[in-house]
């Protein structure tokens, strides 16, 4: 896994943007972080010494060339104290500026992702949004890239420090106390190298738990989703046995994984603590021989906590940030995807009045197999031509290629002499498509239409269909989902429509629409 | 204050005893203590080394520092595991305990459940409650048990200061608790609103995605997606406001104990009284002391998220079933006289006069909304009539009959994720396999069957065998018949069923008359209706 996705820099403008903030932020806070660290060393050394600190010999300053950056008159504590009181101004300020930073910028590159997915998804066209895919990114969009918000306000900062925070550190301490910086520098590497050793040991028998535990879990919840049913058959009270034993079981998994996967935790937290212990313990030994300053030896005291702190907390947020780092994955993936790349031959001719014709089309369906296989027939204006066949031969596709909506694997939809497309070449998607008033099973009807039911949705779409101007009308099983004189009405409009001149093709199941037809046309796979 | 009662009542439902939760605070704070342990010691070391003493005075002091330096991982690792497990045991129990409140909840309470996704997310809000108790019960303990013992140490060397500390510890963790507390409000109200349209408008854009291109409103959908984009940035950007300054105010208050721990400990120590070492520690130990305070804010954040799942399971046992058998089991007429049934605020259905005899079929039909399945609930005494009455014999049925006198299958009657035979036994306990394989046969399921991998074995649902819609609607009418009750209540059987399908299930049906059952069935299918002895229809006429 990357930490930082080059994609999301490069192509999103929010995203870019604060990277650069949170750069310039890290330096800041680093910068304070070691001043502050400088001011306490300063401040404290005058009580702590045996004797009078040399003042204004620069080479016997505690902080050596570190020194410039805050002078010896912060010993004074009004001075010192007023320098601590702009530091903790500034780093509350900084962390107030980081803070909003993040949600803006986290919301905003989630916001822009989403819209280009769902472009992009627009563009796709009707065998990607019928196909389990449009699912999956739907999910995607809808909470999948929400997880890119802890990605952004908590873990790239953290990123962040610990590319500025802990490098600048260890200069610094490499130019106080070389000791001490040899032992940051052996200590350092070892926190990544454990933690992926670690982590390679425990990933199988991590993964087996999370399988065990996901699907005890799921057993649970078919036990109270049955709840109804159980209750319609009197029969609810047994199975409460089951919940508890199902949950023991589902506990004792779930703390198996645990205890190896929290192990890196304690690694990680063991080294870094550790580590500043021994530092400590080191400059203690070595003060007491005199072997170095006060200064030095509070400064580095102080600052080596802070050289492991930002990798401690890049470990914290890892897990967290991994969700948002796989959607931001996922999007760009998808983003990337094409499905339509045939080229265009220019606008459709007017289909007023001229026969839409299918010629040997097939189309590669679930499974392999072709449906509809090489379908030829055609459409002729002022005539009701009904598509039938069992389910899953192709009718749907049959009627969506007609209106340019599926890319045919062979075949070719052409009307008076032009091939409006084929699988090599296809004209103007919209030029064709909006002749075209083409109703599916189920349509969707935005907004208003979510809260009206299945048979009042048809109505409205079957109406906006047959009151516009379009001459090629292409309808899937327009009289599903309505009652009897539901049925009577759209058939007499059908029959209306063809009537008036305009070609018609619907699919159906239903002998009353059959009846009506003027060429019945018989789908197979 | 709801939410957070709902919370309070599902913590204690979870039966966690207050030593349990001691036990990980204790650990927790052992973990955080010990970085707390680790500045003041190696503070006291730096002082006491800086006046030049014996090295083995520095010793203890040495150990001490190495012993909070491994202390803290491994108590963290304690810590966590404690807390885990605490909660897991206590989500076990909210579980059963969540199950046996719903599996004897009214029959009103689980009927309207049914419609909405409440025991869907079931899973998540059990979980939600134990993450109460990980990620806000034991942090905000340990924060507080930390805090009292950073100012303990400090005070224990000069009190003035271990006064101030404590002050400005219940300061950094109280300002930003309330900070975070309103921009969790915030979020909840406008940010879950907003986040509902987003969800909408791209569920719309993607799934409808062709037929907005046919009609040209594309541009309109993905509109629609960018407005909804834009009120859930304004929702995040109200929220994030308060949010930022919480931990503005964290990293404030923090600056503030060290500049207090520094004014304190130089002035003492240059008046003489405390000695070097002693200042260190009251100078260092506060930057130390603040990490505990700095879990609050997603405590918070926890509290908020965890009290809403919580109000969401407490709607699962409102209201007790109080109700008691009262039909018999021997063979009767149901009889339904002037019958109007219908939700309390939908329009009542046509008052309708039927009877299944023993060994006959009733069917109620009409169009899909206009109260068949409320009349087959009606029937059950899950809800009270509008107007009329409905007898099993003489007798008003009531939900605890279920299973005794009548069986009732819904239309989105629920498959197990187990065995084909587990699923069976769904009806009655001891169902054999020769059973099971008989009444296969008889609805004509043997074959397929036969074909599963494990036969009777194989289990089905999610991660096991997929089932069709025919194939599941065969095996309800499958665990209809071996429901020994003498009234069959039976929710769309014909659906997606073939013509083979429903030869099956006339079979099945005949089975059932020959056994001297009375059978209501509810359904739109004409070829379903032909095979009823009797069909009303609740259509207006």
């Amino acid at each position: 896994m990357r930490p930082l996705d080059p994609r999301l820099i490069a192509r999103i403008g929010p995203a870019r943007r604060y990277v650069l903030v949170t750069a310039v932020l890290g330096v800041l806070t680093a910068l304070l972080i070691l001043a502050q660290a400088l001011v306490i060393a300063r401040v404290l050394s005058p009580v702590l010494a045996p004797t009078s600190l040399p003042s204004s010999d620069a080479a016997a300053d505690g902080l050596g060339w570190l020194g410039h950056l805050v002078p010896q008159s912060a010993r004074e504590l009004p001075v010192g104290l007023a320098w601590l009181a702009c530091i903790v101004a500034l780093r509350t300020g900084v962390m107030w500026v980081q803070e909003r930073q993040a949600h803006r910028a986290g919301t905003r590159v989630v916001s822009e992702l989403r819209l280009a997915v769902v472009t992009h998804a627009a563009t796709l066209g009707l065998r990607w949004s019928a196909s389990g895919r449009a699912a999956d990114i739907t999910t995607l969009v809808t909470r999948g890239l929400d997880n890119l918000l802890p990605y952004f306000v908590r873990y790239l900062p953290q990123l962040f420090l610990a590319a500025t925070v802990t490098p600048i550190m260890v200069v610094v301490v490499l130019g106080l106390d070389m000791t001490s910086a040899v032992i940051v520098l052996v200590t350092l590497p070892l926190v990544p190298v454990f933690m992926i050793l670690i982590g390679r040991l425990t990933e199988s028998r991590s993964a087996s738990h999370l399988v065990a535990m996901q699907r005890l879990g799921s057993q649970t919840l078919d036990l109270i989703s049955g709840i109804p049913t159980l209750r319609g058959l009197g029969r609810a009270q047994g199975p409460a046995v089951r919940v508890r034993e199902l949950g023991e079981a589902h506990r004792r998994a779930t703390m198996a994984s645990l205890r190896v996967a929290f192990l890196s935790g304690m690694v990680l937290e063991l080294l870094t603590t550790l580590s500043v212990a021994l530092v400590a313990v080191s400059m203690g030994f070595r003060l007491a021989d005199g072997a170095i300053g006060i200064e030095t030896a509070l400064a580095v005291l102080v600052l080596a906590p802070e050289v492991y702190l930002p990798i401690r907390n890049v470990g914290t947020h890892f897990h967290a940030s991994a969700d948002g780092i796989a959607a931001a994955d996922a999007a760009f993936t998808f983003l990337d995807e094409r499905t339509d790349t045939r080229p265009r031959t220019g606008p459709a001719p007017a289909l007023v009045g001229t026969p839409v014709s299918l010629n040997g089309l097939c189309v590669l369906a679930a499974g392999g197999r072709m449906a509809p296989n090489s379908l030829s027939f055609e459409a002729a204006p002022g005539k009701l031509t009904v598509l039938v066949g069992p389910n899953g031969e192709g009718k749907s596709t049959a009627l969506a290629a007609l209106a340019g909506l599926v890319v045919p694997d062979a075949g070719e939809v052409f009307s008076g002499g032009v091939t409006l497309g084929s699988a090599h070449a296809a004209v103007d998607d919209a030029s064709w498509t909006r002749q075209c008033a083409w109703v599916p099973q189920r349509p969707d009807l935005r907004p208003a239409g979510r809260s009206l039911s299945l048979g009042q949705r048809q109505r409205i779409a079957l109406d906006r269909a047959l009151d516009s101007d379009r001459p090629v009308l292409l309808l899937d099983e327009p009289t599903a989902h309505l009652d009897r004189a539901g049925r009577g009405e759209v058939i007499a409009a059908i029959v209306a429509a063809a009537a008036a001149g305009r070609t018609v093709v619907v699919t159906t199941h239903e002998a009353e629409l059959r009846d009506v037809a003027d060429a019945l046309v018989e789908v197979r796979a | 204050m709801r939410r957070g009662s709902a919370l309070r009542e599902a913590i204690r439902n979870t039966g966690i005893s207050r030593w349990a939760y001691a036990r990980s605070v204790l650990a927790g704070t052992a973990a955080l203590g010990s970085a707390v342990g680790l500045a003041a010691v190696a503070a006291w070391l730096i002082g006491r080394a800086a006046q030049l003493p014996n090295p083995a005075d520095l010793a203890l002091a040495a150990v001490a520092v190495r012993f909070f330096g491994i202390g803290r991982g491994v108590f963290r690792y304690v810590e966590r595991l404690t807390s885990h497990d605490t909660a897991l045991r206590g989500v076990v129990r909210l579980r059963e305990r969540t199950y046996i409140a719903l599996a004897s909840a009214s029959a009103r309470t689980v009927l309207s459940l049914r419609r909405g996704d409440i025991v869907a997310r079931a899973g998540a809000d059990l979980d939600a409650v134990g993450d109460a108790v990980v990620r806000c019960l034991i942090p905000v303990g340990v924060a507080v048990s930390v805090s009292v013992l950073a100012a303990v140490i400090v005070g224990s060397q000069l009190l003035v200061a271990g006064l101030a500390l404590a002050v400005i510890l219940a300061l950094a963790g109280i300002v930003p608790a309330v900070l975070t507390s309103r921009a969790a409000r915030i979020a909840a109200d406008a940010g879950v609103v907003a986040a509902a349209e987003v969800a909408a408008a791209s569920l719309t854009a993607v799934e409808a995605s062709t037929e907005h291109s046919v009609w040209d409103e594309d541009g309109a959908a993905l509109a629609a997606v960018a407005s909804a984009n834009r009120a859930t940035e304004d929702a995040a950007d109200a929220a994030a406001r308060p949010a930022a300054l919480a931990a503005a105010a964290q990293t404030f208050f923090s600056g503030l104990g060290l500049i207090a721990g520094i004014a304190f400990g130089v002035i003492a120590a240059r008046n003489g009284d405390i000695s070097g070492p002693a200042a260190a520690v009251v100078a260092l130990t506060p930057l130390a002391a603040f990490e505990a305070v700095g879990a609050i804010p997603a405590a918070i954040m926890q509290f908020h998220r965890s009290s809403v799942a919580a109000a969401r399971l407490s709607q699962m046992s409102e209201e007790p079933d109080a109700s008691t058998t009262s039909g018999g089991t021997a063979p009767a007429t149901l009889a339904l006289t002037g019958l109007s049934v219908g939700w309390p605020g939908a329009t009542p259905t046509l008052a309708i006069t039927a009877a299944a005899a023993p060994g006959t079929v009733l069917a109620l039909a009409g169009r899909s909304g206009i109260g068949k399945t409320t009349m087959l609930l009606t029937t059950t005494g899950a809800l009270d009539p509008v107007a009329g009455t409905a007898l099993f014999g003489d007798a008003r049925l009531t939900p605890a009959d279920a299973g005794r006198t009548y069986a009732l299958t819904l239309e989105d009657a629920h498959l197990f994720g187990t065995s084909v035979l587990e699923n069976l036994r769904v009806a009655r306990s001891e169902v054999s396999e020769d059973d099971a394989w008989n009444v296969l046969t008889r609805v004509g399921l043997d074959s397929w069957a036969r074909g599963l991998p494990d036969g009777l074995a194989t289990e089905l649902g999610s991660g096991g065998h997929t089932v069709s819609g025919g194939e599941r609607r065969r095996l309800l009418m499958a665990r209809a018949l071996l429901a020994d009750v003498s009234l069959q209540l039976l929710d769309e059987p014909g659906e997606h069923l073939d013509t083979a399908g429903i030869a099956a299930f006339g079979a099945a049906l005949g089975e059932m008359r020959a056994k001297g059952r009375s059978v209501v069935i509810v359904t739109h299918d004409e070829s379903v209706m032909a095979i009823a002895d009797e069909v009303v229809n609740l259509d207006e006429p």
